[in-house]
C-alpha cells in the first residue's frame, strides 16, 4: 500500500460538548479543548472511562458537532457544513475503527469492506480488486465470503481495519481498537495501523486504555473530566 | 434493501412484512371487486340500452302517468322519421292457473304490432313473431277510446311461468287485478316467450303479455265516460328510421319534435340515458374507490409503522452507514425500496385476491350475485391505476420512516 494521501490539518478551538443541556441530566463531556493536529501525526488519547475520549474522537471525525467552539479542517470550520458535506468528508477523508467493530451482520466480509467504496461510486471491478488486496493485507485473504458471525473477534477487527482503509482516507480514527482483543491480535492490529500510517502518511488518532499501545504513538494526550490534562510529544 | 438483523429479528420482520402485505392486499381487493363487478354490470346495462330496438322513451312522473296512450302514440307516429311508437303499461296482477296455482305476475300491456319492432336483437329471438295477440293495432277493442270493441282475451306467458304453472298453449288462464278471483277474466294462452338467461336482463321471469287495452280495462287504467277517456301507459317507446338512429343530431332533432308534442312528459333519447348511466357508473366507481381508501389508509399506516419499526431495529446499522459517510439518499432509498416493494406485493396480492373473490362469487354465490359476478370486467387500465396509486402512496408512507432514519443521531445509534 503505497498510495500517498494528504491528511488535513485538524484543529479544535475551545471545543466543548454538553449533553442534555439545560436539563437536570446535563453532562459536560468535553470542556473548552484546544488541539492542533499536524498532518500525518500519530496521537494516542488516554484517560479514564467517561473522561471525554470518545467525544473528542467523534468531534474530530465529524460524527458530532461541538456545543460551543469550533472544529477546523485545513483551517476551514466544519461546523457550518451541511449534513451532506459532512457525510462526504467522512466518506472520503476519514477511516473509522470502532471498539465493537460495527460490521454489518448481513454483509459478507468483502461486502463490508466494499461498502464505503460503493458509496463513493467506484466501479465493481475496482472495488473487488481493492477489497481483495486489503483483506489479504489484514490476513483474511481466504475469508472474503464469511459473514461477521463466522469470524473471531480479532478477525472482525481486522475486517473493520480493512473497511476503514477502503477509501484511502487521510485520517484514521481508532476508538480502543484493541480493547476486546488478546495480546497477539492487539499486536497484529497495531502493527498494521502503524504500517499504514507510515506507508501512506495518514494521521492516526488512537483512543486507548492500554499503555503498551499508547507507547507506539508520537504524541500522547491525557484527558480527565472533559479536559486535556497532558499533551506530550515524543522527542 | 436495508440490512437485516439475524435470527429472531429477521423472522420478526418477515412476519411484519406478511402482515403489511396482507393489510394492503385486503384494502386493494375491495375496490378490485367493487369496480370490476360494478363496471361489468354497468357495461352490461349499457349494452342492453345500445341493443334496444327503440331510441327514444316518453315517460311521465307517478304511476302509469301517461294519459291518452293510444292517441298519443298515433300523434308521435306522425313525426317525420318515427317508425314505431309503442306504449307500454306494466302492472302487477294475479294469475290463477287451471291447476289451482296462484301467483302475482308482472303484466305488460302492449300494442302487438308496435311492440315487436322495439325488441332488441337479444329479445327478438325470444318472442314469437308476429305476436299471437289478435288485433296487431289494438284498435278494435280500443275503439277510439270507448273500449267497447271486441277483446281477443289472448295472453302470452313467459317460459318460466309456463313451466312453474304447468301451462299449455290453448289453456285458459284467469287474470285478476287482485287476489279476488271473482274479479278475474279468463284469457286464452296463445303462445309463450323466453326470458334472457340473466336476471339482469330486460324482462322479468314471471311475466305475461296482453294487448294494451285488455290490461287497461282489467286493471282500471283504461275507461271512458261521457266527458273523458282514461287510457294510461307507463312509457311510449319510439323507434326511428335507421339513418336517424345512428346520427346523434338528427336523433336529438326527432326527440325535440316529440317533446313538443308532449311538453309535460319526459322525453329522453337512449343516447342520453347511456350518458347518464356512464356518468352514474363513474360516480359509483369514484364512490367505491373512496370507500376503499379507508381500508387503504389503514394499510398504509400499517406499512408506515412496519417501516418505522424496521428503522428502530436497524438503528445501529443506519448509524454505522451514516458514520462511514454513506449518503442520506442511499439510506432513504433502502427504506423507500422496501416500502414500495411491500406495497407492490400487497397491491398485486390484492388484485389477485379480488379476482379470486369475484371468481368464487361467480361460482358459488346466490343466483343474482353469481350473475353479477359473471359480468365482472377486469379492466387492466383501472387495475394498473389502483396498483400504481398504492405504490405511489407507499412512498408517502415510507417518508415517515425515512424522516426518522435521517434524524438518527449517529453517536446515539452507535452507543
Amino acid at each position: 500500500m503505497t498510495d500517498e494521501v494528504r491528511p488535513p490539518l485538524i484543529e479544535l478551538a475551545r471545543a466543548a460538548r454538553t449533553y442534555g443541556r439545560g436539563t437536570a441530566d446535563e453532562v459536560h463531556a468535553l470542556r473548552d479543548v484546544d488541539l492542533t493536529m499536524p498532518p500525518g501525526e500519530f496521537l494516542s488519547v488516554e484517560g479514564p472511562s467517561g473522561c471525554g475520549k470518545t467525544t473528542l474522537l467523534n468531534l474530530l471525525g465529524l460524527l458530532d458537532t461541538p456545543t460551543t467552539g469550533e472544529v477546523r479542517w485545513d483551517g476551514r470550520p466544519v461546523g457550518n457544513l451541511s449534513d451532506r458535506e459532512r457525510s462526504r468528508l467522512r466518506l472520503t477523508g476519514v477511516g473509522f475503527i470502532f471498539q465493537r467493530f460495527y460490521l454489518l451482520p448481513t454483509l459478507t466480509t468483502r461486502e463490508n469492506v466494499e461498502l464505503p467504496m460503493r458509496a463513493l461510486g467506484l466501479p465493481r471491478s475496482e472495488r473487488a480488486r481493492r477489497a481483495s488486496g486489503l483483506l489479504k493485507e489484514v490476513g483474511l485473504g481466504g475469508r472474503e465470503r464469511a459473514f461477521p458471525h463466522q469470524l473471531s473477534g480479532g478477525e472482525e477487527q481486522r475486517v473493520a481495519v480493512a473497511r476503514a482503509l477502503a477509501n484511502r482516507p487521510g485520517v484514521l480514527l481508532a476508538d480502543e481498537p484493541t480493547g476486546e482483543l488478546d495480546t497477539g491480535n492487539t499486536r497484529a492490529i497495531l502493527d498494521l495501523l502503524v504500517r499504514v500510517r507510515r506507508d501512506r502518511g495518514a494521521t492516526l488518532i488512537l483512543v486507548t486504555h492500554n499503555p503498551e499501545v499508547a507507547r507506539r504513538a508520537g504524541r500522547h494526550l491525557t484527558m480527565s473530566d472533559g479536559t486535556v490534562v497532558r499533551d506530550v510529544r515524543e522527542a | 434493501m436495508m440490512g437485516y438483523g439475524r435470527g429472531r429479528a429477521l423472522r420478526h420482520s418477515r412476519f411484519q412484512w406478511v402482515l403489511a402485505i396482507a393489510a394492503i392486499g385486503a384494502a386493494v381487493a375491495l375496490p378490485v371487486v367493487l369496480v370490476s363487478v360494478g363496471g361489468g354490470v354497468s357495461q352490461h346495462e349499457l349494452a342492453n340500452l345500445e341493443n334496444a330496438g327503440y331510441q327514444i322513451v316518453v315517460s311521465a312522473g307517478g304511476s302509469h302517468g301517461i294519459a291518452g296512450a293510444h292517441a298519443l302514440s298515433q300523434r308521435i307516429l306522425s313525426v317525420a322519421s318515427v317508425t314505431v311508437a309503442s306504449p307500454v303499461l306494466s302492472v302487477a296482477i294475479d294469475a290463477f292457473a287451471p291447476n289451482g296455482a296462484v301467483s302475482p305476475v308482472l303484466a305488460e300491456g302492449v300494442i302487438p304490432g308496435e311492440f315487436t319492432p322495439t325488441l332488441g336483437p337479444t329479445e327478438s329471438g325470444l318472442f314469437p313473431s308476429p305476436l299471437p295477440l289478435g288485433d296487431p293495432s289494438d284498435a278494435r277493442h280500443y275503439a277510439n277510446g270507448s273500449f267497447d270493441g271486441p277483446a281477443t282475451y289472448d295472453v302470452l306467458v313467459s317460459t318460466p311461468l309456463e313451466s312453474a304453472f304447468h301451462l299449455r298453449i290453448g289453456q285458459q288462464l284467469l287474470l285478476s287485478q287482485s287476489t279476488n278471483r271473482s274479479l278475474g277474466v279468463e284469457y286464452n294462452i296463445t303462445g309463450s316467450f323466453g326470458v334472457p338467461p340473466t336476471l339482469l336482463g330486460p324482462t322479468g321471469a314471471f311475466a305475461i303479455l296482453v294487448p294494451l287495452s285488455d290490461l287497461q280495462v282489467l286493471t282500471g287504467y283504461g275507461a271512458a265516460n261521457a266527458s273523458s277517456v282514461y287510457d294510461a301507459a307507463d312509457t311510449i317507446q319510439v323507434a326511428v328510421a335507421g339513418s336517424v338512429s345512428t346520427n346523434p343530431s338528427a336523433l336529438s332533432n326527432v326527440r325535440d319534435q316529440v317533446q313538443s308534442l308532449v311538453p309535460f312528459y319526459s322525453v329522453t333519447s337512449l343516447t342520453q340515458e347511456a350518458e347518464q348511466l356512464q356518468s352514474a357508473s363513474a360516480v359509483l366507481t369514484g364512490f367505491y374507490l373512496a370507500l376503499s381508501s379507508v381500508g387503504l389508509t389503514v394499510g398504509l399506516i400499517f406499512l408506515a409503522l412496519v417501516l418505522l419499526r424496521r428503522v428502530e431495529i436497524d438503528r445501529r446499522s443506519i448509524g454505522i452507514r451514516r458514520a462511514l459517510g454513506l449518503p442520506a439518499w442511499s439510506i432513504v432509498g433502502g427504506i423507500m425500496r422496501e416500502g414500495v416493494y411491500i406495497a407492490a406485493l400487497g397491491a398485486l396480492a390484492g388484485v389477485l385476491g379480488g379476482y379470486l373473490v369475484v371468481e368464487s362469487l361467480a361460482r358459488w354465490a346466490t343466483a343474482a350475485v353469481q350473475e353479477a359476478a359473471q359480468l365482472a370486467v377486469f379492466d387492466p387500465v383501472i387495475l394498473s391505476a389502483i396498483v400504481a396509486g398504492v405504490v405511489g402512496l407507499s412512498v408517502l408512507a415510507s417518508s415517515v420512516a425515512t424522516r426518522a432514519a435521517l434524524r438518527t443521531e449517529i453517536t446515539e445509534a452507535l452507543r
